[in-house]
């Protein structure tokens, strides 16, 4: 059953996208829908199959998803739908403004299937080295969807992502052939050697040299596609030039499944040399990240490029908090990585929507939306609020989680740091999403056509619903959702508890 | 005619030292068709490298490994490469931020560093390698950090490319000098995907001919902050 789930899952965007290559118009909206909504069935089948059993393994142990892993492909479902809901509205206003050929519809809906497939493949192995091949393949995917319209500036964000992303992957197939080498005098050459459940088993008669090193390489390696500095430079052009349900999944799920990778070798890493090492050196990127987005937070003068910012700051909290270690941050963690990733690919869908009617980024001009177009406007300097994590919201919570966590579990300089941090993209945050709501309005031709969207009651419910969301998980887990944050949290710290 | 254990330990390390000194050349030449033609040298002997290691082993799966080697990396993505350069107006790196001297000179430092630095000893043991091939795995540094120099220092789409197509070839050697290959069906995966990696790479050095009218990445400054 769950082998078959597993083959459902990943086939039938795959064989939608191929389908969707050649088609236009409604046939193309339809077959993309078909495709996903099979695909999210299989997924939630197999999510509740976890929930059941704790961990379930397929293929022959080629397949093996525990609930960190059932929880990423789910997050991956919910931002894919987002996206894709989001998509026909998108794309033929792109074609309307003539930024897309029409020849491009169809290749649009069948990259985006491709990327979906390649970012549920990532959580969903136990393969080290497949899960390599899988991160690889989103870079492919997204790079082609990244410079869909064919302007100077998206080209070089591609070319840019591609061949830095191609480099930082490569590190990562580095640390992928260390980690199986230091394997190897223990477990021979099967293939079941570079298996993650195998490694932690086995972890503590692994070679500590090549699981250092190997640990540092993931770091550099997964680091870049998670957007950490040093190894940032990519993110902020790639987020913001590609088409604006692109950019949701980009900040939304790709880096965050870069982020699961990188825990995977964390894991091994912690089970065998102890927790000291990867957790400080967690520690020391996450915040570097977070203190070297912030300037650019506060100075940003494009909407998107300020959500691409803030995905390298809550990367680095996150980085950070997992560093810390300890119940209370890796709850905070768990809860924290699903709500970055629903707000901030909802905050690309409104941006998206502004920026086309306004026909510019430049947060000067979108301004006061309030008066203009409320459900969008509301919805984006809304949000920007909550991302900056306003109280009571999630975010808030969970942030305020990470850095008592980790004041509480022997981190209490790095999280007094974290604390300051976030409180500095707060401010900037604020000053942004004020603006936006509120601030007076820019020149009048853009305002003219911006006055004009019309917003049905579905895309209303699209942008605004799950920022609500988002919202009232700061005061009230439902059940379900709590016992999963558990045992994912579990997971996370399996060998420090 | 049999081939020891020995002798392919012998093999391998003579055709790492092999692809580290094409690795230098290329660093130091400013023709990118040569440079192409190079790193598919290197493919070319990596392939050798790894069908003598499967004779000497017995492995089956090294031999499909080799001709897979040969297939990708020596056949298939330098006439992909070959095929854009025959459409782009420059052909030779013109200003790169490094001039070819210094660069041939920077990769003989490299070279030198990689080898005093990486104690392949301090490992030994602990490697899954059936045969000992000391100078493989400083080898394989050495033609990582050529490439990413040649990424760095490059200014034409294409060279840069090249300079990626050295660092695949450094984990392709890091790979076999650590564990003498991954399990096939990640090396297959592996090698899909830097096929892929290839075809977009010429989309979008098609593209940049159309809209920038050379794969030169001078123009590509707009973004920044």
């Amino acid at each position: 059953m769950n082998e078959m789930a597993v083959a459902v899952l990943l086939l039938a965007p795959t064989i939608g996208g191929l389908a969707a290559w050649r088609l236009r118009g409604r046939t193309v909206e339809l077959v993309t829908l078909a495709a996903y909504w099979v695909s999210a069935a299989a997924g939630v089948g197999l999510a509740l199959a976890v929930a059941h059993s704790g961990r379930i393994v397929a293929w022959r142990g080629v397949v093996a998803i525990d609930a960190l892993g059932a929880y990423v492909l789910v997050l991956t479902l919910i931002v894919a739908g987002l996206a894709l809901w989001a998509s026909p509205r998108y794309i033929h206003h792109e074609l309307v403004d003539e930024h897309l050929r029409p020849k491009d519809e169809g290749r649009y809906y069948a990259l985006l299937l491709g990327f979906i497939a390649t970012l549920m493949a990532v959580p969903i192995f136990d393969n080290l080295g497949l899960l390599w091949v899988a991160i690889e393949a989103t870079t492919i995917v997204s790079a082609l969807l990244v410079g869909m319209n064919r302007t100077p500036d998206a080209i070089e964000a591609a070319w840019k992502y591609l061949i830095l992303g191609t480099i930082g992957v490569g590190f990562a197939l580095l640390a992928t052939l260390l980690a199986y080498a230091s394997s190897v005098h223990v477990m021979g050459e099967s293939s079941d050697a570079l298996n993650w459940t195998r490694l932690i088993a086995i972890a503590p008669s692994l070679n500590p040299n090549l699981l250092r090193l190997s640990f540092v390489f993931a770091l550099a390696g997964y680091g870049t596609k998670a957007g950490l500095v040093p190894f940032h430079t990519w993110l902020p052009d790639a987020h913001s030039q590609a088409p604006s349900p692109v950019s949701a999944l980009l900040s939304g799920v790709s880096i965050m499944v870069a982020l699961y990778a990188l825990v995977r070798f964390h894991l091994v890493a912690t089970a065998g040399l102890g927790p000291g090492f990867s957790s400080t050196l967690l520690v020391i990127f996450g915040l570097l990240s977070m203190a070297v987005a912030l300037p650019f937070m506060i100075r940003q003068e494009d909407l998107k490029r300020l959500l691409a910012y803030s995905s390298i700051e809550h990367m680095g909290l996150l980085v950070a908090g997992i560093g810390f270690g300890g119940p209370l941050a890796l709850l905070g963690v768990a809860l924290h990585m699903g709500l970055h990733a629903v707000t901030k690919a909802t905050l690309f869908l409104s941006a998206g929507e502004l920026v086309q009617r306004y026909g510019t980024r430049r947060l000067s001009a979108i301004r006061g939306t309030l008066a203009v177009a409320p459900v969008a406007g509301g919805a984006l300097g809304g949000g920007i609020l909550l991302l900056g994590g306003l109280p009571p919201s999630g975010i808030f919570v969970t942030e305020f989680a990470i850095v008592i966590g980790g004041a509480t579990h022997g981190y209490g300089f790095a999280a007094a740091i974290a604390a300051l941090l976030l409180a500095s993209c707060f401010v900037a945050l604020a000053v942004h999403g004020s603006r936006i709501l509120w601030g007076h309005p820019g020149p009048l031709e853009s305002l003219e056509a911006a006055r004009g969207i019309g917003i049905g009651s579905g895309t209303a419910l699209r942008l605004a619903g799950p920022l609500l969301a988002v919202a009232a998980l700061g005061l009230w887990t439902p059940g379900p959702l709590a016992t999963a944050l558990d045992s994912i949290r579990a997971i996370l710290g399996a060998t420090r508890v | 005619m049999t081939i020891t254990l020995l002798d392919a330990a012998r093999v391998l390390d003579t055709c790492a030292a092999g692809v580290v000194l094409i690795g230098v050349l290329i660093a130091g030449t400013r023709s990118i068709g040569r440079a192409i033609l190079l790193v598919a040298a290197q493919a070319f002997l990596l392939s050798a490298t790894v069908a003598c290691v499967g004779l000497a082993t017995g492995d089956s799966h090294l031999l499909l490994g080799s001709v897979l080697t040969l297939a990708s990396r020596g056949i298939a993505v330098p006439l992909a490469l070959g095929h854009i350069l025959r459409e782009s107006p420059v052909r030779t790196e013109r200003n790169p931020y490094l001039s070819p001297r210094l660069a041939l000179i920077a990769a003989i430092v490299i070279v030198f560093v990689s080898a005093i630095a990486v104690d392949s000893s301090a490992l030994s043991g602990s490697l899954g390698s059936a045969v000992e091939a000391p100078h493989a795995l400083p080898a394989s540094v050495a033609e990582l950090l050529t490439g990413l120099m040649i990424v760095m220092t490059r200014r034409k789409g294409l060279s840069i490319v090249v300079g990626l197509l050295v660092f695949e070839n450094g984990l392709a050697l890091a790979a076999f000098s650590l564990t003498y290959g991954m399990p096939f069906v990640v090396e297959l995966g592996a090698t899909f995907d830097l096929l892929m990696v290839v075809v977009v790479v010429t989309v979008y050095a098609r593209r940049m001919l159309t809209v920038f009218g050379s794969t030169s990445t001078d123009q590509m400054r707009n973004l920044r902050g």
